[in-house]
């Protein structure tokens, strides 16, 4: 029996299934919770026909998704057409393979609770694969031969291949004192620190730089001006229909978890929580323990991806754009820079909280005072009355 | 002419390569796909003899041979599709066969870094922009190749000088220097100069965390020969980056001009 479990395959398979049938569920279930928290912070009820509490309402919707006529209209390219939501769902769960779910093991015939233990690259690997995850989007509104679709397509190229910057640079810092960008030891060295090791203590702005642009990349609300129902009519995906079209939002989902598992294993501690479980409890159900903390960490933060969709209406393309590239980007490098000045001169390392909180003031000031217009409201009122004024002379 | 004729080995199947291409090039009428998909088959399969893989694993070659393959095919069909977009899309096949190259040689970080900048951002901005561009269609001298004599003739010279110099200069003159016959294959391609002194910091050193393994292929050992040996190239190219970016800034229109 342990000799059969010793062979590498047979455990990686098994990773496979659970990390493959966890993140389906969780998709299906996801679109609920969703629908559940709309409801809620609109003052409705929400979806409650289908079994008791609505709890039945993903399968229904699976099975409606299953059924439906699946349409691939006539003008459009068929083989990029199908291509897309294809790499979506593709790419988004192949990034999940070095992600950690739970205590890593790299002993033989252990349950190893990351698909590919021992990636060296770690969160590079992960940039790698989902910054391809835009061809989704760009193959599947180009070949719908359709100008909104293709209008969405154009909006994703130019929004993530400016978010992956500041997504790349905020783990920078954290490449930088954990030296190594491996998940899993990134991971390790957060829990044996303790409480006080989470990575949120010293690197706050970088959190926010690392879930603002992953967020964005995902193209979830508020970033979701490829679809921007209100303009585009469905944007990319106007010419989906059925399970075509759930698969770009199986890929969506996807990268939801990838994101808040990855948030919640760079920046809070991973599995670590004090007192439950710590790096050196081995108490018989420790295991249990951590994953159950872990996924603990990774709900809060998709319930807060979640709860962001109605709490901060869609940017403008100038606002988008502006964000990233005046707002994240000299932030993230600032970052950078803090940490490096701090492990040069191997000043403590807590200096870097009150840091990162004077970073994010001054960059919130100047972002501020920028955007108002020089001279304050005396030059705002002459530029409205202006052409007032013009047309007056005619 | 007599060394020419030495080389037929090398050069007839390159001919035979740069005709296939040629063929495909994008022209007005028919294009002789089959016959050029023959020759092109035949010359790669000519060529294999000459360059083959250096490891005798089979899951190695084999993987070898799948990239390979996929990078020339995709090459090839990225010059020879009259549409931008298809072109565009095969260039970002021919990038992810070469990450795949770079994987079974051990450079992951390469790999990774290789997909980030050239399919995850350069070729969509390709794409971008030939989207915004082409809204009604390619036009029709779009449609068909310029100059596709020139270019293949240019092609073939360009590939025959890049294949002599590894043939003669990598394995077979190893295999001269250590006395052992040139025909066969060498698990080393490239002989490293000797004259020259290897680069210190990149010579592999044991891992950190695993001192039994050596860090050949490791983010520390990447980091450490590009930080070490090759600090000052990094550096200028860190400062020539930023000087384009000052420059496009400089170029770019204001918004009080108004174009923006």
């Amino acid at each position: 029996m342990n000799e059969w479990l010793q062979n590498p395959l047979i455990m990686t398979g098994v990773a496979i299934g659970v990390a493959l049938g966890g993140i389906l569920t969780t998709c299906a279930y996801l679109i609920l919770l969703e629908r559940k928290l709309s409801a809620w912070m609109q003052d409705r009820l929400g979806p409650n026909r289908v079994g008791p509490l609505g709890l039945l309402q993903p399968l229904a919707d699976g099975a409606k998704l299953m059924l439906k006529e699946d349409i691939i209209p006539g003008h459009v390219n068929k083989f990029l057409f199908v291509l897309g939501p294809a790499i979506s769902v593709f790419t988004t769960m192949l990034a999940f393979a070095v992600v950690p779910f739970g205590p890593v093991s790299h002993e033989k015939g252990q349950f190893p609770f990351v698909i590919a233990p021992g990636v060296d690259l770690g969160i590079v690997f992960i940039f790698a694969v989902t910054s391809l995850a835009v061809y989704s989007i760009i193959l599947g509104g180009w070949a719908s031969n359709n100008k909104y679709s293709a209008l969405g397509s154009l909006r994703a190229s130019a929004q993530v291949v400016s978010y992956e910057i500041p997504l790349g640079m905020s783990v920078v810092g954290l490449a930088l004192l954990h030296s190594s960008m491996s998940l899993e030891k990134i991971l390790t060295q957060q829990a044996e620190m303790g409480f006080l090791g989470w990575n949120i203590w010293y690197q706050p702005v970088a959190c926010l730089i690392f879930f603002t642009a992953a967020l964005a990349e995902s193209n979830r609300l508020p970033f979701d001006l490829t679809e921007c129902e209100q303009e585009l009519v469905g944007g990319f995906h106007t010419e989906y229909s059925a399970m075509k079209w759930a698969m770009f939002f199986l890929g969506e989902y996807t990268h939801v978890i990838t994101i808040s598992f990855l948030t919640s294993v760079l920046f809070f501690g991973g599995w670590h929580f004090p007192f439950i479980a710590e790096a050196a409890s081995a108490y018989p159900g420790a295991w249990v323990v951590k994953v159950a903390v872990l996924l603990f960490k990774v709900s809060c933060m998709i319930v807060l991806i979640q709860m962001l969709r109605w709490t901060i209406p869609r940017f403008r393309f100038d606002q988008l754009m502006s964000l990233a590239w005046k707002g994240l980007i000299p932030m993230a490098t600032a970052n950078v820079l803090i940490v490096m000045c701090v492990l040069e001169f191997n000043l403590p390392r807590i200096w870097l909280f009150p840091l990162s909180v004077a970073l994010f003031v001054a960059v919130g000031l100047i972002g501020t005072q920028a955007s108002l217009p020089a001279g304050g409201a005396t030059v705002r009122r002459k530029k409205v009355t202006a052409p007032v004024v013009a047309a007056a002379h005619h | 002419m007599n060394s020419l004729l030495e080389q037929a080995p090398l050069l007839a199947p390159l001919a035979l390569g740069i005709l296939a291409v040629w063929m495909l090039l994008p022209r007005e009428g028919n294009r002789a796909w089959i016959i050029a998909g023959l020759c092109g088959v035949s010359a790669l399969l000519w060529l294999t003899k000459n360059f083959l893989p250096p490891t005798d694993n089979v899951v190695q070659t084999g993987m070898f041979y799948a990239f390979a393959a996929g990078a020339v095919l995709s090459g090839v069909m990225m010059i020879t599709e009259s549409n931008p977009v298809y072109a565009a899309l095969w260039f970002a096949m021919v990038t992810l066969s070469v990450c795949g190259l770079f994987l079974i040689n051990a450079a992951p970080f390469l790999a990774a870094t290789t997909v980030i900048v050239y399919a995850g951002a350069i070729v969509v901005t390709f794409l971008f922009v030939i989207m915004l561009a082409q809204q009604g269609g390619a036009t029709g001298y779009d449609r068909k190749a310029f100059q596709p004599t020139l270019a293949s003739i240019a092609g073939f010279m360009l590939l025959a000088c890049l294949m002599f110099t590894l043939q003669e200069f990598g394995g077979k003159a190893i295999a001269v220097e250590e006395g052992e016959d040139p025909r066969m294959p060498r698990p080393q391609f490239i002989l490293p100069p000797a004259t020259v002194m290897a680069n210190p910091l990149s010579q592999p050193m044991p891992r950190k965390d695993k001192p039994d393994q050596n860090d050949l292929g490791t983010l520390q050992g990447v980091g450490r020969s590009l930080f070490g040996d090759y600090l000052f190239a990094v550096e200028l190219a860190g400062t020539v980056l930023l000087i384009a970016t000052i420059g496009t800034i400089a170029l770019a229109p204001r918004r009080s001009q108004g174009t923006l």
